[in-house]
C-alpha cells in the first residue's frame, strides 16, 4: 500500500481485529489515565461501545451473506496450503458469540459506573474488566488453537482477581483461589490438548487442523481431545465444575457476575461446540451426542436441585445459572439444525435474563448490604422498578410467554422431542421431561426468591432502603426490554441470529474454505470432506407466544376464580376458630415471629421429602479445595476413558 | 532416550495433579500448580525436538536442504506457557498470603466458608 488510506481501515475485514483491540486499549489507557473518574467512564464506555458496534455492523455481511472473514496478522497469508502466520476468523458462529459478550460487557459497564462507585481501586476494576473482555472475545474470534489457550488464561486471570476484588466480603479470597487451582488445571489440559494435536499436525490453525484431524484419530489425538474437551468444561462450569461458578458468584460485585455467568461461560460451550463439531467433527457419532446430551442433562438437574436449597441470593442465582447452561449443551449435543439453533437461542437468552437477575440482585446488594434470603423482604414497597425488573426475569428464566425463555425452552423441549422420534432412542424423550422438571424447579425456586426478597414483611434493617441510582435501573431496562423483545419476535432472531450460527455448525467445509481459499477442504480432505446436506435443514415450532400467554392469563384467571371463591368459603366456615399458624399452609410446624414466610421455608415439604438427596448433595460440596480437584482429575480420567473406548 | 522425557514430562504431570489432590497445606497446592506446569513445558520441547538438530537460527544463505533443526514453534509456545506459570504462581501466593490473614490458617480443611 503505497499511501495512508483510512478507508482500508474500514473494510470489514479489519473489524474482528479492531474489536480485541477496543478492549485491551481501553484497559491500558485505564491504567494510564484512570485517576479521574469522568475520563475512566469514558474510556470504558467508548471502548465497550466501540466493540460492540463494530460487532453490529458485521451483522449484514456474515448473518445475512454468510461471508467468513478471514484476518491474517500482518499479512502473513497461508502459503502453498500452509497457514503459517496467525488469523482470526470470525463465522457466524463466532460472530454469534462475539454479539452477547459485547452487549453483556456494555450493559455491564453501564451498570459499573453506578455499582462501583463506592468501592476503592476503581481503576484497577476498569483494567481487569477490559481484560476480562477482551480475552473472551479474543477466545471467540481466534482462529488458532494456541491463541485460544492464550485467551482463556487471561480471561481466567481477569476473571479470578475480580472474584477476590471485593476481598473484605466473606469468602471472596477463598473462591478466588479454588476457582484459580481448579482453572488452571482446565487451563493445562487446554494447554497439553493444544501441544498433543500439534505433534499430529504440525499446525495450530483452527481451519487446517479440522482437514488433518478427522481422518487421523488415533491415542494421541483422542486424549487431547478429551484434554481440550475438560479443559473448555471447567471454563463452562459444567458439572462436576458447578461449585466454583457457585463460589465466585457470590463474592464477584454484581456487574462481574453477569460477565461470569452470561460471558465465561459462554467462552466454555463456544470452546466445546468449536471442539466437537469443527475440530474433531465427531457429532454425527451417537455416543458423542450421548455425552454431551447426559453431560447437559446432569448439569441442569444437579444444578437446579442444589439452587433449590441455597438461602444466599447470587449463590442460587449461579446455581441456576449453571443449570440454564446445562439446556444449553444438550440442544447442541442432539447434533440436529433444530437443536443447535435451540441451544444457541437458549444461550443468547440464559445473557439476557441471567444478567438482568444478577443485576437486580446486585442492586438488592447495593442498597440493603446483604444477599441472605433471610435477612430480605418487602423491598417491593421500597425498590418497585427493581421489583419489576427482577419480575421480567425470573419470568423469562422459567419459561413464562411471551418472555424469551419461553421460546427457547419450547424450542429446546421440541428438538429433544423430535430427535426421539428420529432416532427411535427413548433417552431423548427422557431429557425432554428432565428439562420440563428442571424448568419447574426453576419456577418453583424464583416464586421462593421473589417471596422472600420482594413480598413479605419488610425487616426493620431494610427500613431505609431506597430505590437504587437511574444509572443502574437504565442498565437493567435494556436487559429487560431486549428479554421481552427476544420472547415476542422468536421469528426474528432465528433469521437474523440463530439460524445462521447454527448453519455453520454442519457446513465446517465453508469454514475450512473461508480461512484457507476456496476448494481447500475439497481437495485435501477429498471424500472425508463432510457432507452439509446430510442434516437436513429446516427450522420448526412457528408459533405466536402471544396466543400462549392470552391461554396462560384464561388458566390463571379460572384458578384464581376458584381459588377465590373457595376461600371465601373456608372463610365462612372458619369464623370465629382460631386456626393455629403451626396448621397452615407452607410452615414448617414451628410458630413464626413474623407472618412472612421465610428464605428456605417455602418448600419445606418437598425439601423434607428429599431430605437424604439435599444432605448427601450438601456433604458432597465440601469447599475443600482438594474435593474440587479430585472432581476435576476424574472428569478428565473419565472423558480420557470414554473417548478412548467409543472413537 | 527421547522416550524418556515424555515419561518425565507425565510423570510430573500426574505428580503435579498429585500434589493438587492430596496436599492439605495452600502452599503445597501451588507448589503442585508449578510442576504440572513444568510437566507440561517439558511435554512442548520434547515435541518440538528432532534428533540431531540445532538451534534453528540461520541466516539467509546457511539455510540448505541437508540442515537439521528442531521445530522453532513449541519453543516459542514454551516461554508463553512459563510466563503464565509464573504470573499463576504469583497470584496464587498473593491470594495465600491474604487467605493466611483472614482465615488464620493455611490448611484447606479449614478454609470451607462457602459449602452446600
Amino acid at each position: 500500500m503505497s499511501s495512508f488510506n483510512i478507508l482500508y481501515f474500514l473494510r470489514p475485514e479489519h473489524f474482528p481485529i479492531f474489536t480485541i483491540m477496543a478492549y485491551f486499549l481501553g484497559a491500558f489507557f485505564i491504567v494510564l489515565l484512570g485517576k479521574n473518574r469522568t475520563l475512566r467512564n469514558i474510556i470504558a464506555f467508548l471502548s465497550t461501545g466501540t466493540a460492540l458496534t463494530l460487532l453490529i455492523a458485521l451483522i449484514k455481511p456474515i448473518m445475512l451473506n454468510h461471508q467468513i472473514v478471514a484476518y491474517w496478522m500482518g499479512r502473513r497469508f497461508p502459503a502453498g496450503g500452509y497457514a503459517i502466520g496467525i488469523a482470526l476468523e470470525v463465522d457466524a458462529l463466532g460472530l454469534f458469540f462475539g454479539l452477547l459478550i459485547a452487549t453483556a460487557v456494555f450493559v455491564s459497564c453501564l451498570y459499573s459506573f453506578q455499582y462501583m462507585r463506592r468501592d476503592d481501586n476503581e481503576p484497577q476494576y476498569y483494567t481487569l474488566f477490559l481484560m476480562l473482555a477482551g480475552g473472551v472475545m479474543g477466545l471467540v474470534l481466534s482462529g488458532d488453537l494456541f491463541n485460544m489457550f492464550i485467551m482463556v488464561e487471561i480471561l481466567t486471570f481477569a476473571a479470578v482477581a475480580l472474584t477476590a476484588f471485593r476481598n473484605q466480603v466473606t469468602g471472596a479470597l477463598e473462591a478466588a483461589f479454588k476457582y484459580l487451582v481448579v482453572g488452571c488445571i482446565g487451563s493445562t489440559c487446554i494447554l497439553a490438548g493444544t501441544i498433543l494435536l500439534y505433534q499430529q499436525a504440525h499446525t495450530l490453525n483452527l481451519a487446517q487442523l479440522a482437514t488433518i484431524i478427522p481422518g487421523n484419530l488415533n491415542t494421541n489425538t483422542i486424549v487431547a481431545f478429551a484434554l481440550l474437551f475438560i479443559g473448555f468444561c471447567t471454563k463452562a462450569f459444567i458439572v462436576p465444575f458447578h461449585p466454583l461458578a457457585a463460589d465466585a458468584h457470590g463474592a464477584a460485585p454484581a456487574s462481574i457476575s453477569v460477565l461470569i455467568s452470561g460471558v465465561l461461560t459462554k467462552s466454555g460451550i463456544y470452546g466445546i461446540i468449536r471442539l466437537t463439531y469443527f475440530l474433531f467433527q465427531l457429532m454425527n457419532l451417537g455416543a458423542m451426542q450421548f455425552w454431551l446430551v447426559f453431560l447437559g442433562s446432569v448439569s441442569m438437574f444437579v444444578c437446579v436441585t442444589m439452587a433449590l436449597a441455597q438461602h444466599d441470593f447470587k449463590r442460587l442465582l449461579a446455581f441456576h445459572s449453571i443449570s440454564q447452561i446445562g439446556y444449553v449443551l444438550a440442544a447442541v449435543g442432539l447434533s440436529t439444525a433444530l437443536g443447535a439453533s435451540a441451544g444457541l437461542y437458549h444461550a443468547m437468552n440464559h445473557t439476557l435474563f441471567k444478567g438482568l437477575l444478577f443485576l437486580a440482585a446486585g442492586a438488592v446488594l447495593h442498597e440493603t448490604g446483604t444477599t441472605d434470603l433471610g435477612k430480605l423482604g418487602g423491598l417491593s414497597k421500597k425498590m418497585p422498578h427493581t421489583t419489576v425488573l427482577f419480575l421480567i426475569g425470573a419470568a423469562s428464566i422459567s419459561g413464562i410467554p411471551p418472555f424469551n425463555g419461553f421460546a427457547s425452552k419450547w424450542l429446546i423441549y421440541q428438538a429433544t422431542y423430535e430427535k426421539a422420534v428420529e432416532s427411535g432412542n427413548i433417552g431423548f424423550a427422557f431429557v425432554t421431561i428432565i428439562a420440563l422438571v428442571t424448568s419447574t424447579l426453576t419456577l418453583a425456586s424464583f416464586v421462593k426468591v421473589t417471596q422472600s426478597v420482594f413480598f413479605g414483611q419488610l425487616p426493620k434493617e431494610c427500613e431505609n432502603v431506597k430505590e437504587v441510582p437511574f444509572g443502574m435501573r437504565f442498565a437493567m431496562g435494556i436487559l429487560a426490554l431486549l428479554c421481552i423483545v427476544t420472547g415476542l419476535l422468536p421469528n426474528a432472531v432465528q433469521t437474523y441470529l440463530t439460524e445462521p450460527a447454527a448453519r455453520t455448525l454442519f457446513r465446517v467445509t465453508e469454514y475450512i474454505n473461508g480461512m484457507l481459499g476456496a476448494g481447500y477442504a475439497e481437495n485435501t480432505m477429498g471424500m472425508a470432506a463432510p457432507e452439509a446436506a446430510t442434516i437436513s435443514y429446516k427450522i420448526v415450532g412457528v408459533w405466536n407466544p402471544l396466543n400462549w400467554l392470552v391461554l396462560l392469563m384464561i388458566a390463571l384467571l379460572s384458578v384464581c376464580i376458584v381459588a377465590l371463591a373457595s376461600r371465601y368459603d373456608a372463610v365462612r366456615q372458619n369464623k370465629g376458630k382460631e386456626v393455629a399458624p403451626k396448621y397452615s399452609l407452607f410452615y414448617g410446624g414451628e410458630d413464626t415471629v413474623f407472618s412472612q414466610v421465610g428464605g428456605g421455608d417455602l418448600f419445606w415439604g418437598f425439601k423434607h421429602n428429599w431430605r437424604h438427596y439435599f444432605s448427601f448433595m450438601h456433604d458432597l460440596h465440601s469447599g475443600i479445595v482438594n474435593d474440587y480437584s479430585l472432581w476435576a482429575v476424574i472428569a478428565l480420567a473419565l472423558a480420557i476413558l470414554y473417548a478412548l473406548i467409543v472413537l | 532416550m527421547i522416550t524418556m522425557n515424555y515419561i518425565a514430562s507425565f510423570f510430573l504431570i500426574v505428580l503435579g495433579l498429585y500434589c493438587i489432590v492430596v496436599k492439605y497445606n495452600l502452599v503445597k497446592t501451588v507448589i503442585g500448580l508449578s510442576i504440572m506446569d513444568y510437566g507440561v513445558n517439558l511435554l512442548i520441547i520434547t515435541i518440538g525436538y528432532n534428533p540431531g538438530g540445532t538451534a534453528p537460527i540461520f541466516t539467509e544463505g546457511e539455510l540448505t536442504a541437508a540442515s537439521t533443526f528442531v521445530d522453532p514453534i513449541p519453543q516459542a509456545l514454551t516461554l508463553t506457557s512459563i510466563v503464565i506459570g509464573a504470573c499463576v504462581t504469583a497470584m496464587s501466593l498473593a491470594l495465600v498470603i491474604k487467605l493466611r490473614e483472614q482465615y488464620g490458617t493455611l490448611d484447606t480443611r479449614e478454609i470451607r466458608r462457602l459449602r452446600g
